[in-house]
C-alpha cells in the first residue's frame, strides 16, 4: 500500500529500530531454547545467530520496502561513492573532464537554441500575442497608411501595435556611431504590457500627427550610453543631429521583440517627419516597413479572430490603393487579405539564418556526448573489473545485487553531476564565444543567454541520462557477478579475459564509429568552407577600405551632388598611400541589392527570371580599384555625363547572354521601367565576372551604370580605397578629407575582406566547431582505446609471459595486440561509414564545392582515424612485447 | 501488491503464517516458527531469514496487524494478529493450496 511507505518516511528511524529489536528478540528466544536443550550459553548464541542466516542482509531485505530507509541508504551510497571516487583521483578527473566537455558542449548549443528559438518574449502573457500579416507562410511588413487602417478599423483584437526598424547616428560629424531603434505605434508598450523603470513609456496619446520628437530608451542604452544618469528623464539626446527629448527608460527585462536584436530606443511613428523631413514615408502607400502584432481578446480564439479579420481587411486595402500603380498591380493589391498567426518566433531573422546550422551543431555535440559516455563507461568498466573482488565480497556478505548496481549508479550520477556543474561553466563561456561567431561587422547580435529553467532542466536531464548510459555496462556486469567464481579466480583469469572485454571493446568500437562520423562531417564542412572561401570572387579582397559616407547633400541640386562626389573622389585619391580609389552605390557582397529586367534585340528568355540583372552605380576606376579586369571596351570617363548618351558596362555573363552572336561593345539593350516604358543603353565595356550578392551563387548578369548619369540618385555613397598598408590606417586621413569637402559629413568604415567574411560566417561557424568537436571526439576515442588496450595487456600479463617464455618473438606479441586494435578499427570504421552514409543528408544543405560522399574525404577520415587509433594502441603493444616473462610469471 | 499465486514457496509460507495466526490468535515471530515446526512434527522448518520479511510484507499489505507487547519471560516482542483482509486472504490461499495439492497428487497418481 503506497501510503504506508509515505507514512514510513516520517517514522523511518522507528521502523529501523523496530526491526532490529524484533530480530534481537528472536535470537534471544532461540538462544534460551538451545541453552535449555543443554548447549553452552556462548555456543547457543552463535548457533542462534547462525541459524538466523545473515542478519544484516535480512534486515536489508526486511527494510527495503521503506522509502525513508531507501533515502537513508541512498545517502550512505553517496558517501561511499564519493569516498571511492576520491580514492582514485586520476579516474575521477578524466571521467569528470570528459563529461564536462560533453555536457558543456550540449548546454552551450542548447542555450543558443533556447535564446534564438524557444525563449518566450519578455512581455506580459506572450501566448496572447499574434502576428498580423498579409501572407500566410511568412511575415510581411505593411505600409503606414495600412497600419492606420488596421489601428482605426474594426479589428477583432484587444489591441494592436506596429513597429519598424530604424538606425540613427549618435554623432553629428565624422565617424558614425550607429544605434538601432524602433519606430513604434503609441499602443506599443500598453499592448505588450511593458512599463518604464524611470519616467514613462509612450502611450496612444503621444502618437498623434505632428507630435514632437520624443523617445523611450532601453535599459541597456541608458546604462551604456547615458551613464545610467538618474536624472535622464527630460534630457535631450542628438539622434542623427536632431535633438530628441527622453521621456523614460523601459523596464530592464524588456530587451525587444526579436531574438538577436535589442533596440536601443523607441520613437513614436508620428515623430518621423521631425527626424527625416524629406522622405515623408508616413503617407507613402508602397513603403513596407512596419510589422503588426495584436493581442487576442479572450475568449476570442485565433481562428475566430481570423474569421472576423478577413472581411474587415478588404476595406483597408481599397482605402489605401496606391494611385500610381499599374492596373494589374492594383488588382492584386486589392486581392490581399490579412491573417493573424501565432509564429512570433519567426520575427527573428536570426532564427531563419541559423536554425538549420544550430540543429546540425546540436546533433554534433550529442554525438560528442555519446563518445564521452562511452569513454566514462569504459573507465568505469575497468574500475569495476579492478573492484571485482571487492564487489564479490560485498555480494558474498549478503549485499543484494540491486544494492551493488545502485552503488555503481550512484557513483555514475556523482560523476555526471560534477561533470554537468563544470559543464555549465564551460557552456557559459562557450555560448558567449558562439554569439561572437554569429555577429557581423554590421550587425551586433544581442541574445539573452541567461541560464533559465529550460536550460537547467536540459542540463540536468542530460546529466541523468548520461549517468544511466555510461552506468549501464558496469551495472550489467555487476549483476552477473558470481561471488564464488570471482573470489576463486582472484582476478587472474586467463581464459575468461576474452569474454570480459567484450563489452569494453564494443564500447571502443562505438567510439571509433562515432568519431569517424564526426571527423568525416568536420572534414566535409571544412572542405566546404575552404571551397567557399577560396572561390574566385572576381575581385581582390585584401587591402581595400570601404568608407560609406553621408555627404549631407540633401539641400543640393542633382548636378551639384554629382560634382561633390567627383571632387571628393579626387581629394581622396590625393591621400598619400592610396594607390587607387573609386566610389559606387554599393560594394560586392554588401547587403543592399538592386535588380532590373533587361531586353536585348533578338534575345528571348525562357523564363522572366532569366532576364534578371544585378545593378550597381559606379565611378571611373572602380574596376581597377577592386581588381576586376576590363575585357573589352573602355572604363567611364568625363564624357559620360548627365545628358550625354546613356552608356553601360556589362559583365562577361551578360555579354554572352545578351550578345551571343556579336561583339557586345557598341550593342544596345533596354531596361524595363514601370508602366511599360523602357530605357536604352549602349554597351561601352565588358568586365570580368565577380560575385554580387553571395559567393555561393553562380555567375549572374551584372550591369554597371555610371553614377554621373543618374541624377535621381539620392542615397549614401561608398568610397573604395586601396593601399599597400593596413586599410584601417587610412581612416583619419579619410575623415579629414571628407570634412574638407563636406563640413558635416559622416562616415563609417569597413574592410572589404571583413564584408566578404561576414557572408560566409555560417560556413565558418560550422567548420570551426565541427573541427573542434571532431578533434575532441577523436581524442576521447584515443583515450578510450588506450585505456582498454593497456588494461587488456595488464590483465593478460600471465598469458603473454607464458607465450614469451615458450619462445614467441616480442614482435609477435605486439602485433597480436595491434591486430586487436586493427579489428576494433576495422569494425568501427565500417559502422562509422554506414553512419556517415545514413546521416549525410543532415549536412548536405550546408556543403559547397564538395559532395557529401566525396571518396577523398571518406578515405582521408578513415586514414586519420586509423593513424590515431594505432598511435593509441602502440604504447600498450610495445609494453606487451617488452614484458619480462620471468617477472610476469612470478607475479601470477 | 498481491504476489502471483504460483509463487509456491512464498505462497506456502504466507499460508502457514496466516493459518497459524488464525488458529492461535496473537503471536510473536518466534512463537510462529516454533508452532509451525511443532505442528508439522518437525517436517517443516520456517527459515528465520524468510519469516520476518514475509511478516513485514503482510503487515504492509494489511493482512496482519503488529504491536509491541511483553512475553511471559518479560521480554519485549512484536505480536502479530490477523486482520479481516488477512482472513479473506487465508481462505483464498487455502483454496489455492487445495487445488495445487490435488493437481500434484493427480499427476503423481496417473503420470
Amino acid at each position: 500500500m503506497w501510503w504506508s511507505k509515505v507514512v514510513n518516511v516520517f517514522r523511518g528511524s522507528r521502523v529501523s529500530q523496530d526491526i532490529e529489536r524484533e530480530l534481537a528478540f528472536h535470537i534471544a528466544e532461540r538462544e534460551d531454547e538451545l541453552v535449555s536443550g543443554g548447549m553452552a550459553r556462548e555456543a547457543a548464541r552463535r548457533e542462534a545467530q547462525r541459524r538466523f542466516g545473515h542478519a544484516p542482509s535480512l534486515g536489508e531485505a526486511t527494510r527495503d520496502a521503506d522509502l525513508a530507509l531507501w533515502l537513508d541508504t541512498a545517502w550512505r551510497d553517496v558517501r561511499y561513492a564519493a569516498r571511492g571516487l576520491r580514492a582514485s583521483r586520476g579516474f575521477t578527473l578524466v571521467a569528470i573532464l570528459s563529461l564536462a566537455l560533453g555536457i558543456g558542449a550540449n548546454t552551450a548549443i542548447f542555450s543558443l537554441i533556447n535564446a534564438v528559438m524557444l525563449r518566450d518574449l519578455p512581455v506580459k502573457d506572450p501566448q496572447e500575442l499574434v502576428v498580423v500579416s498579409m501572407s500566410e507562410d511568412r511575415i510581411s511588413e505593411v505600409t503606414n497608411p495600412l497600419w492606420e487602417q488596421i489601428r482605426d478599423g474594426s479589428h477583432p483584437f484587444a489591441s494592436v501595435l506596429a513597429y519598424g526598424g530604424m538606425q540613427v547616428n549618435l554623432t553629428d560629424i565624422g565617424e558614425e556611431r550607429p544605434a538601432d531603434g524602433l519606430w513604434v505605434s503609441g499602443s506599443f508598450f500598453s499592448t505588450l504590457g511593458v512599463g518604464a523603470s524611470r519616467g514613462r513609456v509612450l502611450t496612444a496619446g503621444d502618437d498623434v500627427p505632428g507630435c514632437p520628437a520624443m523617445t523611450v530608451v532601453s535599459h541597456g542604452f541608458w546604462q551604456s550610453q547615458l551613464g545610467a544618469d538618474p536624472a535622464v528623464v527630460g534630457r535631450t539626446i542628438a539622434f542623427s543631429g536632431k535633438q530628441i527629448e527622453i521621456i523614460g527608460v523601459a523596464d530592464p527585462r524588456f530587451t525587444g521583440l526579436e531574438a538577436g536584436r535589442a533596440p536601443a530606443f523607441y520613437i513614436p511613428l508620428c515623430a518621423q517627419p521631425v527626424l527625416s523631413p524629406e522622405s515623408g514615408f508616413l503617407q507613402h502607400r508602397s513603403l513596407w516597413f512596419l510589422r503588426v502584432l495584436a493581442r487576442l481578446a479572450p475568449p476570442t480564439t485565433l481562428a475566430q479572430a481570423n474569421e472576423m479579420l478577413r472581411p474587415a481587411s478588404a476595406a483597408w486595402f481599397s482605402n489605401t490603393l496606391p494611385a500610381n500603380w499599374s492596373a494589374e498591380n492594383q488588382k492584386s493589391y486589392l486581392d490581399n487579405t490579412f491573417h493573424a498567426a501565432e509564429s512570433l518566433g519567426e520575427l527573428s531573422g536570426l532564427r531563419g539564418t541559423y536554425s538549420g546550422a544550430l540543429m546540425v551543431l546540436m546533433a554534433i555535440v550529442a554525438v560528442v556526448l555519446l563518445v564521452a559516455c562511452a569513454n566514462v563507461a569504459n573507465l568505469m568498466l575497468v574500475r569495476a573489473e579492478a573492484r571485482q573482488r571487492e564487489l564479490a565480497v560485498r555480494v558474498a556478505l549478503g549485499a543484494g545485487r540491486g544494492r551493488v548496481v545502485r552503488l555503481l549508479f550512484t557513483e555514475g550520477l556523482l560523476l555526471s553531476i560534477a561533470g554537468a556543474t563544470l559543464g555549465i561553466g564551460f557552456a557559459y563561456q562557450g555560448s558567449r564565444l558562439l554569439v561572437r561567431f554569429l555577429e557581423t561587422s554590421r550587425d551586433r547580435v544581442f541574445l539573452d543567454l541567461g541560464v533559465d529553467g529550460r536550460v537547467l532542466a536540459f542540463t540536468a536531464g542530460t546529466a541523468v541520462l548520461t549517468a544511466l548510459l555510461f552506468g549501464l555496462a558496469p551495472a550489467w556486469r555487476a549483476l552477473r557477478i558470481d561471488p564464488q567464481d570471482a573470489l576463486k579466480a582472484g582476478g587472474r583469469g586467463v581464459v575468461e579475459a576474452r569474454t570480459r572485454f567484450g563489452v569494453g571493446k564494443s564500447l571502443v568500437v562505438a567510439q571509433v564509429a562515432l568519431s569517424l562520423m564526426l571527423v568525416t562531417s568536420a572534414a566535409l564542412l571544412l572542405g566546404s568552407f575552404r571551397a567557399v572561401a577560396g572561390v574566385d570572387k572576381g575581385f581582390e579582397t585584401g587591402g581595400l577600405l570601404i568608407a560609406e559616407a553621408n555627404l549631407r547633400w540633401s539641400g543640393l541640386a542633382p548636378e551639384a551632388r554629382v560634382e561633390l562626389q567627383r571632387q571628393t573622389l579626387a581629394r581622396l585619391r590625393a591621400i598619400p598611400g592610396v594607390t587607387a580609389a573609386s566610389a559606387s552605390w554599393r560594394t560586392p557582397l554588401a547587403p543592399s541589392t538592386w535588380n532590373d529586367e533587361v531586353q536585348a534585340p533578338g534575345v528571348t528568355f525562357a523564363k522572366p527570371e532569366d532576364g534578371m540583372v544585378w545593378v550597381n552605380l559606379i565611378w571611373d576606376g572602380y574596376f581597377s580599384t577592386l581588381g576586376m579586369r576590363l575585357l573589352a571596351g573602355r572604363d567611364y570617363g568625363a564624357v559620360d555625363r548627365a545628358g550625354a548618351a546613356k552608356v553601360a558596362i556589362i559583365n562577361e555573363t551578360a555579354a554572352k547572354r545578351l550578345f551571343p552572336s556579336r561583339s557586345p561593345v557598341g550593342g544596345t539593350f533596354k531596361i524595363a521601367r514601370g508602366n511599360g516604358t523602357s530605357q536604352s543603353f549602349e554597351v561601352v565595356g565588358v568586365v570580368s565576372d565577380a560575385a554580387y550578392r553571395s559567393i555561393r551563387e553562380p555567375a549572374a548578369m551584372q550591369l554597371f551604370l555610371p553614377m554621373a548619369q543618374d541624377l535621381e540618385y539620392n542615397s549614401g555613397v561608398e568610397f573604395t580605397l586601396r593601399s599597400p598598408g593596413p586599410p584601417m590606417a587610412l581612416r583619419t586621413a579619410v575623415i579629414a578629407a571628407l570634412a574638407e569637402m563636406a563640413p558635416r559629413a559622416t562616415v563609417s568604415f569597413r574592410e572589404l575582406e571583413v564584408q566578404v567574411r561576414d557572408t560566409i560566417r555560417t560556413d565558418r561557424l560550422l567548420a570551426t566547431l565541427s573541427l573542434f568537436f571532431g578533434g575532441l571526439a577523436l581524442l576521447l576515442a584515443m583515450i578510450g582505446l588506450y585505456g582498454t588496450m593497456s588494461y587488456s595487456v595488464a590483465r593478460r600479463r600471465g598469458e603473454i609471459g607464458v607465450r614469451l617464455a615458450l619462445g614467441a618473438a616480442p614482435s609477435q606479441v605486439s602485433s597480436g595486440v595491434l591486430g586487436e586494435v586493427t579489428r576494433v578499427l576495422a569494425l568501427g570504421s565500417i559502422l562509422g561509414l554506414a553512419g556517415v552514409f545514413a546521416t549525410t543528408r543532415l549536412v548536405e544543405g550546408f556543403l559547397f564545392g564538395v559532395t557529401p560522399r566525396e571518396p577523398f574525404i571518406l578515405v582521408g577520415s578513415v586514414l586519420l582515424l586509423g593513424a590515431a587509433t594505432l598511435a593509441a594502441g602502440y604504447l600498450p603493444a610495445r609494453r606487451a612485447s617488452r614484458l619480462n616473462p620471468l617477472e610476469a610469471l612470478r607475479q601470477e | 501488491m498481491r504476489r502471483a499465486k504460483n509463487d509456491i514457496l512464498q505462497g506456502t509460507l504466507d499460508l502457514l503464517v496466516l493459518k497459524t495466526l488464525a488458529r492461535q490468535g496473537r503471536m510473536h515471530g518466534y512463537a510462529i516458527t516454533s508452532h509451525i515446526q511443532r505442528v508439522s512434527a518437525e517436517q517443516l522448518r520456517v527459515e528465520e531469514g524468510s519469516l520476518y520479511p514475509a511478516l513485514h510484507r503482510m503487515e504492509q499489505d494489511g493482512l496482519v496487524k503488529a504491536e509491541w507487547g511483553t512475553t511471559e519471560k518479560n521480554r519485549q516482542a512484536r505480536f502479530y494478529t490477523l486482520t479481516a483482509a488477512g482472513k479473506k486472504q487465508l481462505e483464498s490461499e487455502e483454496a489455492t493450496w487445495a487445488r495445487l495439492r490435488d493437481g500434484v497428487q493427480r499427476v503423481l497418481r496417473y503420470a
